[in-house]
């Protein structure tokens, strides 16, 4: 992982400790950083419908200081307005780092990362037209930068500036346009999002309703009590010393004004350039860890499980080439992210990245019942652990006694493991996973719960006794709640029996029959 | 921590996010540090054509269409214009202006700012064409009126309209010449703009508060 990608996830990782025992990990606001980023958006189309009733394009800066005077509604409507677009940038941003930091920007999340980028900027270039529609000293500010920048280019043969310069009113027609702008860059928003979102199955666009409305109610409250400044109407005639500057959208003004528009230019160039390569640099070589899911087509039964599974749409139902009657599943590698998330759904084990396929994670856990530690599972509590789980609570879970595992999400656990670590002796198994909202995979504890306990295939089996199994989330900065939810799980076991031996059963007679005869083998 | 503590502290570290973000978003960023004055040059105007007209000889005229029957042909080029300012009789900026666009016929647009410190000062500006001008339209033409008279059918008065034509274009043009050299009381953050007036063709100075300042001159 390259350093700056490592001293992202660290920052990322204390982040999200404090936000998670601030809040908890269910409504853990960094979480959902490119939900609340979307909440903002619908947000801010909301409120704007309401202030561009009130908007005079004949007197910009007149029309908006009525809106913050009134005190009913134009003034917090307003305010609100402006914080949420604050928010959103905040969250795009923690939304991207996010993304870079867990190696989310690459292969085929590349549409998705130049894509939000394209989605940043926009909603950039949308802030700042609607500062400019308020036609403060702030808005005339952005403007003549915008004039300024603008005017470097050899596209308008007459300098947009000069219609700043005082000599004459400026023209509605600039309002105009500007307003425009201003409405229909979200429109395109809008379609930059369905784009950001096409390559998921079943994307989420919106953070749990208490994290919505927790927000939205924060903003109204500070809209109401700390209303967003609104400067003096813009005067060509007044070199004003400060103007009311929102950082959050204009952080790079006071930079971009003692820099000449062509360093402004060039600086803003690169910065775009190497955001837009950060797929190329991040990328990996697609093996090991980052090897695309195969289909054994031997294996494969045409149960139609993988595909629903894949949060990704990566794979599909194709004709066999063989003469069995069913379909077979297929594996688009560009699409495929490596999260083995269908190994976990595969009953027959015929699908799955290299090394990580049901029957994979079988062998390796037999090997281990059979290995020098021989033995020792039995009467223990063993853990499962996500690869993304804080090294924190491995560590704590193993000084308490458990016997750790590892899987590389909890999505990619076949559930005839967890069957083979009870009937080996376990007294339990938990299998620790990452918040659902948090999880680089998507939807792995939420297919993991379902298999173990609501019969998604491939489905824990019915005869294995679901009070020895448990899932744990475990997140940065809750370590206490997980350990608390481990000791009641090792604590309820105490009244149980021991499991029966894996050896009183053939697991593959108990399996479906897999139909190996068509191969010709 | 207790899970009311625990959502107390939930409450104030939002309640500082919430200002964060409103402090944030209206911090006060120094905008103009200097305590002075600004001196802007503003203006668009027609550059004057620089052309040698020829009267097409009636033969000639007899030899085309009749709706091409243009009575004076020109050919020529948009004049330049050197700029000159001065501040307190120190020169503060020189530079040759052209119409916009490949060919320079577009009209010219001029956009400088100048800092100046608060206080009496004297400018001076001066605007004046680089090019000698020979062009002569045929609206001044004594001649014109007996022409005009030959035109017949659907180039009835044509030669008029040409005249008068030319005579509008000509007046469009900014005049050769423009001069501005006034003394100014600038106050401290004082923006004070000066504009070419086309109607009254002459550089003027625009204030907040309405004062116009025309003491330029204007000679062609």
């Amino acid at each position: 992982m390259p350093p700056l990608q490592r001293g992202f996830r660290r920052l990322l990782g204390v982040l999200d400790a404090a936000a998670t025992k601030l809040y908890g990990w269910p409504w853990n606001p960094l979480h959902q950083s490119g939900t609340i980023a979307v909440a903002m958006l619908v947000a801010l189309i909301a409120s704007g419908v309401y202030l561009i009733l009130f908007y005079r394009l004949g007197a910009p800066s007149a029309s908006v200081a009525r809106m913050a005077a009134d005190p009913w509604l134009g003034s917090w409507i307003r305010s609100f307005h402006r914080y949420a677009s604050d928010l959103f940038v905040i969250a795009a941003v923690l939304h991207l780092i996010r993304m870079f930091a867990q190696s989310r920007s690459w292969g085929s999340r590349t549409l998705a990362w130049i894509s939000g980028l394209l989605l940043l900027g926009v909603g950039f270039a949308c802030a700042w037209t609607g500062f400019v529609m308020a036609w403060d000293s702030f808005g005339e500010r952005l403007a003549l930068n915008g004039a300024r920048l603008l005017d470097a280019l050899p596209i308008l043969s007459e300098p947009l500036g000069r219609i700043f310069a005082g000599d004459g009113p400026v023209p509605s027609a600039f309002f105009f346009v500007n307003m425009f702008m201003h409405i229909a860059l979200p429109l395109a928003m809008g379609a930059m999002l369905w784009l950001h979102v096409s390559r998921l199955a079943r994307p989420t666009l919106m953070p749990p309703k208490r994290v919505t409305w927790s927000i939205v109610g924060a903003l109204v409250l500070t809209a109401v009590l700390l209303p967003a400044e609104l400067g003096p109407a813009a005067n060509p005639f007044v070199l004003a010393s400060h103007t009311p500057t929102d950082l959050f959208v204009a952080w790079w003004l006071p930079l971009a004004e003692r820099l000449s528009p062509g360093e402004t230019w060039g600086i803003g160039l690169v910065g775009m350039l190497a955001l837009v390569m950060i797929p190329k640099w991040t990328r990996r070589p697609r093996e090991g860890r980052w090897a695309p899911s195969v289909v054994d087509p031997r294996l494969c039964t045409g149960c139609n499980q993988c595909p629903q599974d894949c949060p990704w749409d990566a794979i599909t139902m194709i004709k066999r080439d063989d003469d069995r009657p069913t379909l077979v599943a297929h594996v688009d590698p560009a699409r495929c992210v490596s999260c083995g998330i269908c190994a976990g759904s595969c009953a027959p084990m015929g699908i799955g990245p290299a090394g990580r396929t049901g029957r994979d994670q079988l062998a390796a856990a037999r090997a281990e019942l059979a290995g020098p530690a021989a033995g020792s599972a039995a009467g223990q509590v063993i853990a499962i652990c996500c690869s993304q789980v804080p090294p924190s609570h491995v560590a704590a879970l193993s000084e308490r006694g458990a016997l750790i595992q590892q899987v590389s999400c909890a999505g990619n656990l076949h559930t005839s493991v967890v069957e083979l670590f009870v009937r080996s002796g376990a007294r339990g198994v938990v299998v620790c996973a990452c918040p659902p909202r948090d999880c680089v995979s998507r939807e792995g504890p939420k297919w993991l719960g379902e298999r173990l306990f609501n019969d998604r295939e491939a489905e824990l089996q019915a005869r294995v006794d679901r009070r020895r199994i448990t899932v744990i989330t475990c997140a940065p900065g809750a370590l206490g709640a997980a350990l608390a939810a481990y000791d009641a799980f090792a604590g309820s076991l105490a009244s149980l029996d021991i499991a029966d031996s894996e050896s009183l059963l053939e697991l593959d007679t108990e399996c479906e029959p897999v139909p190996l005869e068509a191969e010709g083998t | 921590m207790s899970g009311i503590a625990r959502g107390a502290l939930a409450v104030a570290a939002s309640a500082v996010a919430m200002a964060l973000i409103a402090a944030g978003s209206s911090a006060p960023v120094p905008f103009h540090a200097e305590e002075g004055g600004r001196l802007r040059l503003s203006w668009s105007a027609r550059p004057e054509r620089i052309e040698r007209c020829r009267e097409v000889s009636a033969k000639e005229l007899a030899e085309r269409e009749e709706h091409m029957r243009q009575r004076v042909e020109c050919e020529g080029h948009f004049a330049s214009y050197a700029l000159v300012v001065a501040l307190d009789g120190q020169a503060a900026d020189t530079a040759i202006v052209r119409g916009a666009g490949m060919r320079h016929d577009r009209p010219m647009y001029l956009l400088r700012s100048f800092d100046v410190p608060a206080g009496r000062r004297r400018v001076r500006v001066e605007f004046t064409r680089r090019e000698r001008s020979e062009t002569k339209h045929d609206g001044d033409d004594d001649d014109s009126e007996r022409r005009t008279s030959a035109d017949s059918g659907i180039s009835a008065g044509r030669a008029q309209r040409e005249a008068v034509e030319r005579a509008r274009r000509g007046k469009a043009a900014i005049p050769p010449r423009l001069v501005l050299d006034t003394v100014l009381d600038i106050a401290p953050r004082e923006v004070i703009v000066l504009t070419f007036n086309q109607e009254r063709r002459v550089l003027e100075i625009l204030r907040q508060d309405g004062q116009d300042d025309r003491a330029s001159k204007a000679s062609k």
